[in-house]
């Protein structure tokens, strides 16, 4: 059952409920970052990175120190019974992120600087990136379309964070090859740019929906 | 050139519009607008997070270190966010569920960090609320003319009443994300249109004056 | 400045942040759970209009399910029953409340959540111009809720077009949860 569930996660993720095309996550990068292959390469390889160090550490995070059904901080309160800070789930879950993010690009700078130069404001970005805080709080408000109604276990959380990249990745991909394509064109100038890239994610969004008669 | 204070205001609406002119905040953009109740709902809320933390940043600005402005901007923005999450869930639990996770999405609306960053952290506080209410207002206007184009072609009501009358059969699509893609593209492309035109005009113009 | 200097300065917003969200915490963590309670209170008296009094209750096995009585007295026998049915439906978990009469007939009905595909599977929830309640769920009204099912499946409850998934989630949860309470004689027996 447990396998299955993964299995379930991984093609809901990328295919069915698409991060992108089906939930509306990481729209800003999807748009901006598509003109071309190769940044659009750097940016989805970055944000699965993030997104699944994000899941971990903000689960953890929550597991331990927010919920208090299994916080670790019951010494604070008079009774034992640990006090409920959910309400700091949206601040702390920034945090992480932010500094994850500021973390990877002075390792990046220091350590591997081409790719800190190719991926250049891009990376700043991905804090702003609706998918990594999108999918932290998915991991703790559950999959409801595979039956998961509360708060999804450690591997799960990875595996969405990981599963949710890999479909962003692919989509900012077919995106970025189609725009490449669309480059040599001619279409109406009103059109070109933004317009016909809204235009053609509208498509990609329909034939994703295909996906949703996919039963396992 | 020193903006007027109504061109601060104006220009969120118009020029700077933040949806359709700086390509900003699209995931709720497309992700809430599939009724004219939420689209205002995320609206009047992300304005009222960009107000505050446009203030609270302008007041600040004298005593934020430069290198970790950001992260005090966040924490900032994420306090709002938190404190209109809390207030919603109380006061409007509809609106609250109806938006879901895009509630505390706010705090990565690029428009938000955008404005403390570009504007608030420079700015009087005066200056940075009139701003604020500027770019805010912007995005709501331009969320309740997505909203209210899906929903009322792609359900056949607006807030829920049913305007189109029976025998209209709603276009489906454009209540689903396929749809919001579209519209969008459909708004932008006619905006270009428009910016075309006024340039042509202006073209025109400059070289009979010649 | 140096990043002791500096980490103390971010700290300083961060405890200032995490006094103002407490603040505000306290003051709505009450009408929030009041909200969370509305909503089921309403969803229950929908359900059961009758009952005046509505307890949940809970089964020796750890179940739960509301029994529905005409006054404050609890030692009568109920005027109904309620109880949440779940059902995997086509892209959520539908979540459905069913108002019984102590015989296992289905007198109310409340969908409490679903994400559906919107124009197919939402129209379980959708009310037709000009009437009052849901068509889809009027048809479950008055049966036995242990005899529901699709017409697919040989029951009488009409699918929805192209929702096939959905109409049969339904049906099948509330026939679950319906044979569940008679196996546990919550139900009185069926007269043959």
């Amino acid at each position: 059952m447990d396998i299955k569930i993964i299995f379930l996660i991984i093609i809901y993720s990328i295919l069915i409920q698409n991060f992108v095309l089906s939930r509306f996550l990481g729209l800003c990068p999807f748009f901006g970052c598509s003109q071309k292959l190769s940044s659009a390469v750097g940016m989805g390889l970055a944000v699965i990175f993030v997104m699944v160090l994000a899941s971990s550490i903000t689960w953890i995070l929550y597991t331990y120190l927010l919920d208090p059904a299994t916080s670790v901080m019951g010494f604070l309160a008079t009774d034992g019974v640990a006090p409920d800070l959910t309400f700091l789930r949206t601040i702390a879950f920034i945090l992480v992120i932010a500094s994850l993010v500021q973390f990877i690009e002075m390792f990046l700078q220091k350590k591997v600087p081409p790719l800190y130069r190719a991926l250049g404001i891009f990376l700043p970005l991905i804090t702003t990136n609706c998918a990594v805080l999108g999918v932290a709080v998915l991991n703790i408000d559950g999959f409801s379309a595979i039956g998961l109604d509360g708060k999804l276990t450690f591997l799960q959380s990875l595996v969405q964070g990981f599963a949710g990249g890999v479909g962003f990745l692919m989509v900012l991909v077919l995106m970025a090859g189609l725009r490449e394509k669309l480059e040599l064109e001619t279409i109406p100038e009103s059109m070109k740019g933004i317009p016909v890239a809204f235009i053609m994610g509208g498509l990609m969004a329909i034939a994703f929906m295909g996906f949703s008669g996919l039963s396992i | 050139m020193q903006r007027t204070i109504v061109q601060e205001f104006t220009k969120g609406i118009g020029s700077e519009n933040p949806i359709f002119r700086l390509v900003l905040g699209l995931c709720p953009a497309l992700a809430v607008t599939t009724s004219l109740e939420n689209g205002l709902g995320m609206g009047l809320a992300a304005t009222f997070v960009l107000l505050c933390s446009n203030t609270i940043v302008s007041l600040i600005k004298g005593i934020v270190p430069p290198k970790i402005r950001i992260p005090i901007y966040i924490v900032v923005i994420a306090t709002f966010v938190s404190i209109t999450e809390m207030v919603m869930a109380a006061y409007a639990p509809d609106l609250h569920k109806a938006l879901g996770i895009f509630v505390p999405l706010i705090v990565v609306n690029c428009i938000i960090l955008g404005r403390a960053e570009a504007f608030a952290g420079k700015n009087g506080v005066f200056r940075s609320v009139v701003d604020g209410l500027g770019m805010g207002t912007g995005f709501t206007i331009s969320l309740c003319v997505l909203a209210g184009i899906r929903e009322i072609l792609g359900d056949g009501k607006l807030w829920g009443y049913p305007v189109m009358g029976q025998s209209f059969e709603p276009v489906l699509l454009l209540i689903l994300p396929a749809g919001g893609f579209f519209v969008m593209g459909l708004l932008m492309a006619a905006l270009k249109m428009k910016d075309m035109r006024t340039a042509a005009m202006k073209r025109t113009q400059a070289i009979a004056e010649k | 400045m140096n990043i002791t200097k500096l980490g103390f300065i971010l700290g300083i917003f961060c405890v200032s942040a995490a006094f103002a969200l407490s603040a505000v915490y306290e003051s709505t963590k009450g009408k929030i759970a009041y909200e969370k309670e509305k909503v089921m209170q309403e969803a229950l008296r929908s359900v059961l209009p009758e009952a005046k009094n509505i307890v949940l209750t809970t089964s020796p096995d750890g179940k739960e399910y509301y029994c529905g009585f005409a006054g404050d007295d609890t030692d009568v026998p109920p005027v109904g029953y309620a109880i949440v049915a779940a059902g995997k439906g086509y892209s959520s978990t539908i979540q459905t409340l069913v108002g019984l009469a102590p015989d296992g007939v289905i007198k109310g009905m409340n969908i409490m959540y679903q994400q559906e595909t919107p124009g197919l599977g939402t129209k379980a929830v959708e009310i037709k111009y000009g009437e009052k309640d849901p068509w889809f769920q009027r048809q479950f009204i008055g049966s036995f809720g242990d005899t529901v099912a699709v017409d697919k499946d040989g029951g009488k409850i009409q699918c929805i077009t192209g929702s096939t998934i959905t109409s049969r989630a339904i049906a099948s949860s509330i026939k679950q949860e319906v044979e569940w309470m008679r196996s546990k004689a919550i139900l009185k027996p069926v007269q043959e």
